[in-house]
């Protein structure tokens, strides 16, 4: 297990190199000069000229990126052009409102995912599977910003139960009941999300329901639900803990769009506004990490799939 | 199989698909016969109608410029099909032919599959969003974006999907008599991908609408002037308290046509060869 | 007074002699639901099995005798595959009429099944102890331990080297002939007085094949439980059942008990099928087989449904179909000319 888990962390060395290189080259293909981007309109040559030298721009690429490479390994990201501070902070001031978004998120993909995902197999092909598979699927077909929108119409504009926007983090005065700013983005992000999970249990339990073994389990006499949720799902839990991986890339573009909507301050909104703003360090740092994210995530669903399956070894 | 034949096994029994089929074609007609259909022109401003109820004659109401939305609406639905059907045709050529060549000469790719595992831990909106600050904001950079990002799937579904392929007897049987690479990839491999490929196409075109719409929503997508139902919602976002309907008609467009595409994909994906199956990832 | 005991003696032999019999399959007929219409794939199905006994049920794949058996143990529910008519008696209860939570109280327990392919049969996820502990928890009220304790008792009575590891095996880690014994093990775990076994050995190694085999008749030596062995192995059914019956296209054509069967032969598709078995005895070049082709259960068929393969069809066999008649005592035959060819 141990030994498995290092195995698998060098192998995301390669990966990230990559990673960092196709970063490092999108940034540096925007045409036009950086530095004459970066001060604006107004700026002399004079100006462009100092912070090309100061930024590196006059360097070859490949010097630019092994500078770079250097500085984050040693755990510096460079500073935001837009807040004059270092990125690694700026990530890291995003980080509670993203966390928490995410959190909430997967208890609602989870709450409602599974068990409609569930009650759908089950009744295959009858009208509850007809219902809760032909929503799930209506539901993965709403634009995200679309049903954010009119959730603030409705619960925060209409009815006044929910804030519309913003997040004031949860050390500050209200604590945990600051919570109830991320309900409905949470609720957004999870709508489409939960309706892939919906589609995706249903499957898999589809097909395992076709497997001997759920016959054997029949002909012991055991309650159809028994079968249903101890053979059936137990099984169908594999295929879906290995889809959740891919899931997390899916969440992490929606949650730039809500982050958006609801004017959270997490990274997903800093992500976009970095863009807008043309902040490259930024940029850079965030993706950087969202891939160094998605790697970690998927090493841990790895590890988490070889405890669902006994059938695989981690050798 | 005849065309017909297999239009009908695909459709038969299945009421929400065939609804979905026929929804897709009236948004085909809209889309072709704009010019004819649309009651005015989208883009023409009536200051003195702005944010107009729906009625007659503006049957969607009007925006904050006071253009017909039902108008734009029907526009909307040619810039609809051109990111569906250009973003379907960058994937599945970029993403088939890489996926393809990977899986059939193997040291190259090791090397392009490498890459695409690499892409794909970017997600895909946030690749699109950084690609798109490369180029001008236009109807065909954004197609090209969209279908490059979904080019990456595409070329680990026809990876595996070839590499299953390439282990057949008949490949073999082919090899033995002397067929040579291109003749075994593109007479022997590749008709036995074309309806995964369908599949795959009609849930790409799916995706493409909300990939589009999300990008016009951040102001990263097609050019602002552009009638496209993700403009359409990104400008008039803000007046959603005072005309909630502006929303409406455009998001309902949206969500129902890719509803139908997924819904059509889903009951395509079912005819498909069993193998296959569960390769495809859709809804 | 001595005469009166006498009489019941007398009558106790009769009672035993002729037992009521444990199972009774009674013109049962099952269908396929395809499309919009029902396509037939057992026709007219009667069988008795008396307890202790064994029957055999041999035929071609698509014959009909898988379904017959899943039929018998409940296990079409919810499926394609519907009973279209008849009844299947059990200890005096018609299954057919049962409702689905009584039903599920003989199954696994009076009444349990082993299937043909034990590399699928388990649930891959649970340790075998935990698939055997299920079943008896299910069907008794004991302890957890009391069943470990049972699980461990009926590892050992199916042979399974050092129980007290194996019980905690997953299924993979045992082999094909392994899993079959585990299945045997959650099948008679609760002392069933029907086994019915499809094709147990079938997807077994040809060693392993005669261990499992002597192992179910060995059981049922100890606990007297009656076997349904279906198979499509002539000897197999020669070697271990006491009656036999032969089914071909969704018909049983031929049941007789198994030394009748074997010393006449009395349907000519029952014939074809012994002489497709290769002998070691006879040194023989040529292996004889039956000509033509199983028909899809789709192809309508009129009169005897092996009219278009047997070599000695006439006329009357495309026209009417044969009935199921005795031509000795417990020997029946679907054939015109039974007594004839």
């Amino acid at each position: 297990m141990l030994g498995y888990t290092v195995k698998r962390l060098l192998t995301l060395i390669p990966t990230l190199l990559i990673a960092s290189i196709l970063i490092f080259l999108f940034i540096h293909l925007i045409p036009g000069d950086p530095a004459a981007i970066l001060l604006g309109d107004s700026a002399t040559p004079e100006d462009i000229a100092a912070l090309s030298a100061q930024m590196g721009f006059d360097k070859p690429l490949w010097q630019q990126y092994l500078l770079w490479i250097k500085n984050v390994l040693h755990g510096d990201f460079g500073n935001s052009v837009f807040f004059k501070t270092p990125v690694l902070d700026v990530i890291a001031d995003g980080a509670e409102t993203s966390i928490f978004l995410a959190l909430m998120t997967m208890f609602w993909i989870v709450l409602f995912g599974i068990p409609i995902g569930i009650l759908s197999a089950s009744f295959h092909g009858g009208w509850i599977d007809q219902i809760t598979s032909g929503g799930a699927m209506l539901f993965a077909s709403i634009p995200t910003f679309w049903l954010g929108l009119y959730l603030i119409l409705i619960f925060s504009v209409g009815l006044g139960w929910f804030p519309s926007s913003g997040f004031p983090s949860i050390s500050d005065d209200g604590g945990l009941t600051n919570l109830r700013y991320l309900i409905l983005p949470s609720l957004t992000l999870a709508a489409p999300n939960a309706a892939l999970i919906v589609r995706l249990v249903r499957a898999s339990m589809l097909d395992v329901s076709r497997e001997d073994h759920v016959r054997t389990a029949r002909s012991k006499g055991l309650h159809p639900a028994r079968v249903s949720i101890k053979h059936v799902f137990r099984n169908a839990l594999i295929a879906v803990a290995a889809a959740f991986g891919f899931t997390f890339a899916a969440l992490v573009s929606e949650a730039v769009v809500t982050e958006t909507v609801f004017s959270l301050p997490g990274i997903g909104r800093l992500v976009v506004q970095s863009i807008l703003r043309r902040d490259y360090p930024v940029i850079q740092g965030v993706i950087l990490f969202i891939v160094l994210l998605y790697l970690v995530i998927n090493l841990l669903v790895d590890l988490a799939y070889a405890r669902l399956d006994p059938r695989v070894s981690l050798q | 199989m005849t065309v017909r034949a297999t239009i009908y096994s695909i459709f038969r029994g299945r009421k929400l698909a065939t609804f979905g089929a026929l929804w897709l074609c009236v948004i085909a007609i809209a889309a072709i016969g704009a010019q004819f259909i649309a009651p005015f022109d989208p883009l023409e401003i009536d200051p003195i109608a702005r944010l107009t109820e729906p009625g007659l004659p503006y049957l969607f109401g009007t925006d904050h410029f006071g253009r017909d939305t039902f108008s734009r609406a029907v526009y909307g639905a040619r810039m609809a099909l051109i990111i569906g059907f250009g973003s379907v045709i960058v994937a599945l050529v970029c993403g088939g032919l890489i996926g393809l060549l990977s899986a059939y000469f193997s040291t190259l790719g090791h090397f392009l599959m490498r890459i695409i595992d690499v892409l794909m831990a970017f997600p895909a909106l946030l690749l699109a969003l950084v690609l798109m600050t490369l180029l001008e904001r236009s109807v065909l950079n954004t197609v090209i974006v969209i279908g490059i990002v979904y080019a990456t799937t595409t070329a680990r579904i026809f990876f595996g999907m070839t590499l299953k392929l390439k282990n057949e007897v008949f490949i073999d049987a082919a090899r033995c008599s002397g067929a040579s690479h291109s003749s075994i990839l593109f007479k022997h491999i590749l008709p036995n991908l074309w309806s995964p490929l369908l599949v795959q196409a009609s849930f790409i075109f799916a995706f493409a609408q909300l990939q589009a719409a999300a990008l016009d929503f951040l102001g990263l997508g097609l050019p602002p002037e552009v009638a496209s139902w993700g403009n359409m919602l990104a400008e008039e976002k803000i007046y959603i308290t005072r005309a909630p309907w502006l929303l409406m008609f455009p998001g309902a467009l949206i969500i129902l046509s890719v509803f139908s595409m997924n819904l059509v994909g889903d009951a395509m994906r079912d005819s498909i060869d069993p193998r296959f199956k569960n390769d495809i990832a859709g809804v | 007074m001595q005469c009166g005991t006498a009489l019941i003696l007398g009558l106790k032999t009769i009672l035993q002699v002729c037992s009521v019999a444990l199972l009774e399959l009674d013109n049962l007929n099952i269908a396929v639901a395809s499309k919009d219409k029902l396509l037939p794939v057992v026709h007219d199905c009667s069988l008795s099995l008396a307890e202790h006994e064994t029957l055999g049920i041999v035929g071609e794949s698509g014959c009909g005798k898988s379904l017959t058996a899943l039929a018998i143990m409940g296990l079409l529910e919810g499926s394609q595959v519907k009973i279209t008519s008849g009844s299947i008696v059990f200890d005096g209860q018609n299954l057919l009429e049962m409702k689905p939570s009584r039903r599920r109280l003989i199954m696994g327990d009076r009444m349990a099944m082993i299937f043909q392919e034990p590399m699928t049969s388990l649930n891959p996820v649970y340790r075998i102890g935990d698939q055997i502990i299920e079943v008896i928890r299910q069907h008794r009220r004991i302890s957890n331990q009391g069943a470990k304790q049972r699980a461990l008792e009926l590892l050992e009575l199916v042979k399974i080297p050092q129980p007290e590891d194996r019980i905690n095996s997953f299924p993979h880690q045992l082999s094909g002939g392994q899993r079959q014994r585990v299945m045997i093990a959650i099948a008679m775990a609760c002392d069933p007085a029907l086994l019915i076994a499809d094709e147990p050995t079938t997807a077994l190694d040809v060693t392993v094949q005669k261990e499992v085999l002597d192992l179910m008749l060995d059981l049922q030596q100890r606990t007297g439980t009656s076997i349904i062995l279906i198979s499509h192995d002539l000897g197999v059914i020669a070697e271990t059942c006491n009656e036999v019956a032969v089914m071909y296209r969704g018909r049983i054509i031929e049941k007789a008990r198994t030394r009748q069967l074997f010393s006449h032969m009395a349907h000519p598709y029952t014939r074809g099928l012994l002489a497709s078995i290769p002998s070691v005895v006879t040194d023989t070049d040529w292996l004889e087989a039956i000509p033509g082709r199983v028909p899809t259960i789709d192809e309508q068929l009129s009169g005897c449904a092996f009219h278009p393969r047997c070599a000695h069809t006439k006329t009357s066999c495309s026209q009417t179909e044969p009935p199921l008649i005795e031509v000795q005592e417990h020997h029946a035959v679907r054939c015109h000319f039974a007594g004839e060819i």
